[in-house]
């Protein structure tokens, strides 16, 4: 469809306005919006960690000491500093803040592949038709699309971001690229990162960046039609050349960015690493007013031995974590800034010939923190041996509920894709009431 | 007494003069006649004028034992008996005869004929409510009721039966919950006061019956009237009567659901009021009643006064021309001038074969006197090479699937079967008989890896019904379409035509899917209808059921069935696709939703280019052609008064932006600078590409089919920040711009005044001269700054590529 004619008065809208009553939008969900406007909103601001591949319950959030050798592995539990509850070895940072973290040991689904299982705990929604392990596909619009589609921007700057990649099913589907994420690239370690397209070449001075501006300004002689019936393009790219001038030359947004105006020792904190760096990007953004920021860490699927990799990989990863609920807690943004750890579904409980594990969706472990969430506790429970959720059984959909509730969005909205098709934007509403506090 | 004496004198007066026929009013029915309680029918006031007097109107009974009327003139029969309603209009005050006979005998309230429609009027079985998926609080209805038999069965018998209480039908929770007496989380639905409420009650008493299968069904609806004009901020009074298998006909305007196309324009509430809003525009009413559908066109005229001068129609023989004016006559629209030649110059490139014309072509064409120096253009244009490219890779957004899905080297033999197509000028029912009939290897024959990754009866039939009926069946699939004739009958009766599609070979094993595969004609395969499981027979939409030996391929029938000349829909569905191509809007709006209940904005021309592409044996060139040397294409987008608010009609030209890779090939051609793709020879252009997984910033910022949107043929041309901050800033812009075999850098090297080097790239970015006062401003900007030759050409370029006369078709 093209801009100028979404700008008017569209079937779309007519399916919108007329349809309500018919297909969707009726009373029933007018009730819960009610009901959930009367309840407070949790989080401005969400960063979601996704762990790219499937990261083992076991030797993370959900570790088995009782279960026989070939399925608890060989890392050890730790106590937390919640007695009663226990993490894996390798995570000694965030079990001494347990109590501001939430467990949820029992979402499962039925999705035990990459693609679909990314797509199904990044939309809350299944796909819609088998999709292969490697796929990458979307047939319902991300968390952080709808996000940005119904929450908007902070000035200056764009409402979702992925770093340093979308994820496989990251991306808007029937909202349109403007919902898409902003993806920054590049390591915000490196000593030369610059934030993609938002400042100019640097090989251009100063006043060059001045010239540029005014020579615009002489040659742009295009006719605009004002009138908002007419629904001119030119209009619309004149705002969104604005906005870009704005990003450009804003303070807060280039401050967001530069990252290097962090002092050492918070960059230290987080660790000198990539992901370490974008976490603290993250933090900044958050800072900024972004409502949704995505963390895209690959490699954590451990088909082949699991755990030389883990004692590798856990202990920067721990300490990442554990800074940047630290950060945020002691900026007083804790309270309003949800930070969440997932991937794919959780691992198989024996371990294989190569020493690994490999993908097993019956249970995973989510941990949660921040945004109005009670630390401290333990949604749920796994078998004795890590096999199934068997406790407070969930699902993806009250999990993105869960999110959605936080961040003030009604999870039974219903959205319209352009053909006029309306689906609610989680197909079950009902959320983790225990993450509500 | 006097009082009641000088009303019965006003009363008799009114009448008597509508008697005279002078200014009285008309009632539409002029009679009601009722059968029993509880029916209900609508009046419609017209005045002299015949205009919809209806909602300033006050209604009364006179025997309000016998019947009701509302303050909207809805008539509710209590019991049998005659009487009158007075109907008060101003000064007006008329009569209306009510007669109510007795029940038939027989007639008694159904499952089936009285209470679906209820349930769907009411929006119980609306998709946010019990229609949805799992239902709501455990009680699920089918949406729409488009089941009867679980819908009987939920109400019924599910949930141990206490949804219904013969014993004490007041008592039924299901009465209980719609009448708000128990907390329900849809509201008070039913009041228990109500009409529906009544006939549920009454149902409940008598039983529960259901309608047998020979008993009465609904043949058709009819919404009155069916077309309407209507002035700003006024209301008319639709009525819906249902026609029945017995001959008999009913009003059931309180039991149609409602829906406007533009509601902005024409907004109609759930009792049938349409209200127009102040703008001029036409829309589309759609009334629903069981399955049925019915249309009432809403034209708001332009109002006559606005600026008499300007021209009413195109002045031209051209039949594009000639029907749309008829329609601009129709609603008051005035065309705007024609552009200017450099700006059909520039539209014609793009739109034809995807590229700008280089400053050579641009000088030339601009100098040419010729008066048909258009249509030479064109066909010029036509035969390019670049033409072949540019409409396969539209094509490839319909058909081009994930790699990742189905292998590199059945994406790439598609892609080279689809250019080979376009270059070859196949004609179109020929193409689209090869992909509908398509067999053979995914390694040697294109068309087979549409069947490749579209694996399922099912998946096929949804997405060749789009690509060349112009249907979407996919809702069909679960459940009948709402708002469209076809069902989940229609849906696996075509759906057959496609069981017999055999495979050898590997099949899909993601994410490499490397192997070949053959398709063929298999002996045998079924398929099934998703809830009944019965095996179904092929069959064309609403068309007979066919059979087939074992030696013959029910896809070459289906092929043959699409393509014929008696199937209206496959011309109709092809030229509003390029249509809309080329016109920035389709005659219907979205190109593959053709349908009773989305009406084309100019229903005359769309079949008249429709007859056109048949009698020239589907050649699509020859289409484009005509399309392109029309005076419509020609149009300026300027608007003036008497056409600013026409998004449907094109009184004007509408603006575009070219698609990415269009505008990626045209950044590389007025910087001079080639791209460089993975898996693509050096030097390739965007148009060129086989495959979106190609990385590039530019084309996902500017809205290619996402790779990872499954099917990935959404296009957004929707302007972003990311898009302008990426024309402003990439490095890869940046490099392009300044380097040194790069146009500014020749061109700040080279002989030639800085005049004639603004020139230049002027004509290559927005392919006309620059003014005067343009050109002498860069110069003066440039002296002012103190800058060498190519720093100044090199912002220019920057801000010409930056500028929204370069990004978009004017």
């Amino acid at each position: 469809m093209n801009t100028f004619i979404k700008k008017m008065p569209s079937r779309r809208d007519g399916l919108i306005l007329g349809l309500g009553g018919l297909l969707g939008g009726g009373f029933c969900s007018a009730l819960q919006a009610r009901e959930l406007a009367t309840r407070k909103v949790q989080a401005k601001s969400v960063i979601l960690v996704w762990l790219d591949g499937g990261p083992t319950h076991y030797e993370m959030f959900d570790p088995k000491p009782d279960a026989p050798t070939e399925i608890r592995g060989s890392f050890k539990p730790i106590s937390t500093k919640i007695p009663g509850i226990q993490y894996s070895q390798h995570l000694p940072q965030l079990a001494s803040i347990a109590d501001k973290l939430a467990i949820v040991r029992s979402v499962q689904h039925d999705q035990g592949n990459h693609g679909a299982g990314n797509h199904y705990m990044m939309t809350g929604a299944p796909p819609r038709i088998p999709v292969g392990c490697g796929a990458f596909v979307s047939f319902h619009p991300s968390m952080g699309s709808v996000v940005s589609s119904e929450l908007g921007a902070p000035p200056g700057l764009p409402p979702y971001f992925s770093l340093p990649s979308m994820t496989r099913s990251g991306g808007p589907n029937f909202l349109g690229a403007r919902h898409a994420p902003f993806v920054v690239d590049g390591s915000p370690n490196s000593a030369n990162f610059r934030v993609r397209d938002v400042s100019l070449p640097k090989e251009l001075d100063g006043s060059r960046k001045v010239n540029r501006e005014e020579m615009r300004q002489a040659v742009d002689k295009f006719v605009r039609f004002a009138d908002k019936q007419v629904g001119d393009p030119a209009t619309a790219m004149d705002d969104h050349y604005r906005q870009g001038l704005d990003l450009m030359r804003s303070a807060e947004a280039q401050a967001a960015f530069d990252i290097q105006r962090e002092p050492d020792s918070v960059r230290e904190t987080y660790g000198r690493n990539d992901f370490g760096q974008r976490a603290l990007l993250a933090r900044r953004l958050v800072e900024a007013g972004v409502p949704f920021i995505v963390l895209n860490d690959g490699g954590w699927d451990h088909h082949t031995n699991i755990f030389p990799t883990l004692e590798k990989r856990l202990p920067s990863f721990d300490s990442t974590i554990a800074a940047l609920v630290k950060d945020l807690d002691q900026r007083g943004m804790l309270e309003t800034t949800l930070v969440l750890v997932l991937g794919e579904f959780g691992r198989t409980p024996q371990i294989n010939k190569d020493g690994g594990r490999d993908h097993w969706s019956n249970a995973m472990s989510i941990m949660v923190a921040g945004g109005g969430t009670p630390g401290g506790q333990v949604v749920g429970a796994t078998d004795k041996r890590g096999y199934a959720a068997c406790e407070r059984v969930l699902t993806p959909e009250h999990f993105s509920s869960t999110i959605y509730s936080k961040l003030g969005i009604a999870p039974d909205k219903i959205l319209y894709a352009p053909n006029g098709r309306p689906s609610h934007i989680v197909s079950n509403p009902e959320i983790i009431k225990e993450l509500m506090g | 007494m006097l009082f009641i004496l000088a009303l019965l004198f006003a009363i008799y007066m009114s009448s008597a003069s509508f008697a005279w026929g002078a200014d009285g009013l008309t009632f539409e029915p002029p009679v009601i006649e009722l059968k029993g309680p509880g029916e209900q029918v609508q009046i419609r006031v017209l005045n002299t004028k015949g205009e919809d007097v209806t909602a300033a109107c006050v209604f009364k009974s006179q025997d309000s034992k016998t019947v009701r009327v509302s303050n909207k003139g809805q008539v509710i029969s209590n019991k049998a008996g005659q009487t009158k309603i007075e109907v008060v209009n101003q000064s007006l005050v008329q009569l209306v005869t009510v007669k109510i006979a007795e029940a038939d005998a027989g007639s008694k309230v159904t499952f089936e004929k009285d209470l679906q429609p209820i349930l769907t009027r009411y929006g119980c079985n609306a998709g946010s409510c019990h229609g949805k998926q799992r239902g709501q609080n455990g009680f699920q209805l089918s949406l729409l009721g488009f089941d009867n038999d679980f819908d009987f069965y939920a109400l019924t018998s599910e949930s141990r039966g206490r949804r219904i209480f013969p014993a004490s039908p007041k008592d039924s929770l299901l009465l209980k919950k719609a009448s708000g007496q128990v907390p329900h989380g849809g509201g008070k639905k039913l009041p228990e006061d109500g009409n529906a409420y009544a006939q549920v009650l009454e149902w409940i008493k008598n039983g529960q019956p259901r309608s047998t299968h020979d008993e009465l069904k609904v043949i058709n609806i009819e919404i009155i009237p069916s077309e309407v004009k209507m002035l700003p901020r006024t209301k008319v009074q639709v009525r819906v009567l249902a026609r029945y298998s017995d001959g008999t006909s009913k009003d059931v305007t309180h039991l149609a659901a409602f829906q406007s196309s533009e509601s902005v324009l024409a907004s109609i509430d759930a009792e049938g009021l349409i209200q127009s809003g102040p703008l001029p525009g036409e829309a589309a009413i759609m009334a629903r009643f069981m399955e049925k559908f019915s249309v009432c066109l809403v034209t708001l005229p332009l109002p006559e006064t606005l600026n008499v001068n300007l021209p009413t129609r195109i002045d031209s023989q051209h039949y594009i021309d000639r029907l749309l004016s008829d329609k601009f006559v129709k609603l008051g629209l005035s065309p705007s001038d024609l552009a200017a030649d450099h700006t059909y110059l520039r539209r014609v490139y793009l739109d034809l074969i995807g590229r700008l014309p280089t400053p050579e072509e641009s000088r030339s064409w601009l100098a040419e006197t010729a008066p048909d120096k258009k249509e030479k253009l064109a066909l010029r244009l036509l035969s390019r090479p670049e033409y072949a490219d540019f409409w396969a890779n539209k094509w490839a957004d319909l058909l081009r699937p994930n790699p990742f899905h189905v292998g590199m080297k059945a994406v790439f033999v598609l892609h080279t079967w689809l250019r080979d197509c376009f270059r070859k000028n196949l004609p179109y029912d020929q193409f689209a008989k090869q992909i509908i009939a398509a067999d053979g290897s995914t390694f040697r024959d294109g068309a087979s890896v549409v069947i490749r990754d579209k694996r399922q009866p099912d998946e096929l039939t949804t997405v060749i019904s789009r690509l060349f009926l112009g249907i979407r069946l996919e809702c069909a699939k679960c459940h009948h379409h709402p708002f469209e004739v076809y069902g989940q009958d229609d849906f696996y009766h075509f759906a057959a035509f496609f069981g017999r599609i055999g495979k050898k070979g590997t099949g899909i094993s993601a994410p490499i899917s490397g192997s070949e595969e053959m398709f063929f004609l298999a002996k045998k395969g079924d398929v099934k209808h998703l809830r009944t499981g019965e095996i179904m027979k092929p069959a064309p939409l609403k068309g007979k059921i066919m059979e087939f030996t074992e030696d013959e391929d029910p896809r070459q029938a289906l092929a043959a069935w699409i393509t014929s000349d008696e199937n209206p829909l496959f011309a109709k569905a092809a030229v509003n696709r390029i249509w809309a191509d080329l016109m920035g809007r389709g005659l219907v709006d979205a190109v593959d939703d053709l349908r009773a209940t989305n009406p084309p904005s100019n229903p005359a021309l769309l079949d008249a280019l429709a007859d056109d592409f048949r009698k020239h044996h589907y050649d699509v060139k020859q289409l484009l052609y005509t399309i392109v040397t029309s005076k419509a294409y020609a149009l300026s987008s300027k608007p003036n008064e008497r056409n600013q608010g026409d998004t449907r009609n094109h009184s004007r030209h509408y603006r575009m932006r070219p698609r990415a890779e269009v505008l990626l090939d045209m950044v590389s051609d007025v910087t001079g600078v080639a791209e460089n793709f993975p898996a693509m020879p050096e030097g390739s252009r965007a148009m060129e590409m086989w495959t979106f997984r190609s990385a590039s910033e530019f084309l996902d910022s500017f809205g290619r089919p996402d790779p990872n949107q499954d099917p990935p043929c959404e296009r957004s041309s929707d302007s972003t920040v990311v898009q302008a901050l990426h024309l402003m800033n990439a490095k890869n812009i940046q490099a392009k711009i300044v380097a040194d075999n790069g146009i500014a850098s020749k061109l700040a090297s080279g002989s030639g005044s800085i005049e004639l080097a603004i020139e230049d790239l002027y004509l290559r970015c927005y392919c006309r001269f620059p003014t005067n006062a343009e050109r002498d401003g860069v110069i003066s900007l440039a002296k002012s700054k103190n800058q060498a030759r190519k720093q100044t050409l090199e912002d220019l370029l920057w801000a010409l590529i930056n500028s929204p006369e370069f990004v978009l078709v004017d």
